[in-house]
């Protein structure tokens, strides 16, 4: 077995089992936890696909910024009877129904580009990505700052009180 | 490693996700549950960027514009939370019923 083989398994086994604890954990502070180790686990599939900035971003962006986010959430809203309570409603098995018939779809996707070879060691593109941002993908990069900026006015408006009510 | 390879994991995290989403009770469980199948979506974008395309960027670009989205999103998801939180006292999705009267 290949280097790159030992790699992809080991961080694909750390994102699926991870993944798998956070939609079945009772607890959802742990929950949470495993959240943050499934984004870290994408973060290096993103590196070992030569995503150098892309790594980076899902590092800083999501492990550190949302899972943090959704952490502290977490923690504010928690109460200790949370702990008894069921937390799978129970549509569970329709639910498991859906999945299958789509993971017989999704195999037929995936099992048709099985004798694609892997192109060879890819190059850093941090550079290229800050070329297409400034160049071709100009006027979508600054309607996302747009995009931050309703977010965030929205955030404010919607955690807001009032003194009087 | 194929491109097969990274698309039957990113497969399996959608899948996940999914299931998380339709099976949780907890809303900042199916939050989460959301940003997996954000994550399954972008290996995707990064897959094929890599394997159908290695000397571009343009997938990663896109995978970019993604993560910024969901930030977005989950800021103004969590924002409501805790709004609906403060009118119900409840995080559990059965029990906001405040629209039926």
């Amino acid at each position: 077995m290949s280097f790159e083989a030992i790699v992809f398994y080991s961080l694909a086994a750390l994102v699926l089992l991870s993944a798998v604890g956070v939609v079945t954990h009772r607890n959802t502070v742990h929950s949470s936890l495993l959240l943050g180790l499934s984004l870290a686990g994408v973060a290096g599939i993103f590196a070992s696909l030569g995503a150098d900035f892309l790594f980076a971003g899902q590092v800083l962006i999501y492990v550190s910024g949302i899972a943090v986010l959704i952490m502290f959430v977490v923690m504010l809203l928690g109460r200790a009877s949370d702990l008894h309570l069921r937390q799978v409603n129970n549509q569970w098995l329709a639910a498991l129904l859906i999945c299958c018939i789509s993971a017989v779809g999704l195999w037929r996707i995936a099992s048709s580009f099985r004798g694609l070879p892997s192109p060879g060691p890819a190059k850093p593109s941090t550079a290229l990505l800050g070329r297409l941002m400034m160049g071709d993908y100009a006027v979508p990069f600054e309607l996302i700052s747009l995009v931050l900026l309703a977010a965030l006015l929205g955030a404010i408006f919607f955690s807001h009180t009032e003194k009087d009510a | 490693m194929t491109l097969a390879h990274y698309l039957t994991l990113s497969g399996l995290l959608f899948l996940i996700g999914i299931f998380g989403a339709l099976t949780r009770r907890n809303i900042i469980g199916i939050l989460m549950s959301i940003e997996l199948v954000f994550n399954a979506a972008n290996i995707n974008l990064a897959a094929f960027n890599h394997f159908r395309h290695p000397g571009g960027v343009a997938g990663q670009a896109v995978a970019l514009f993604f993560i910024t989205i969901a930030a977005a999103e989950v800021v103004v998801g969590l924002a409501l939370v805790l709004a609906i939180y403060r009118n119900t006292d409840t995080v559990y999705v059965e029990e906001f019923s405040l629209l039926k009267g």
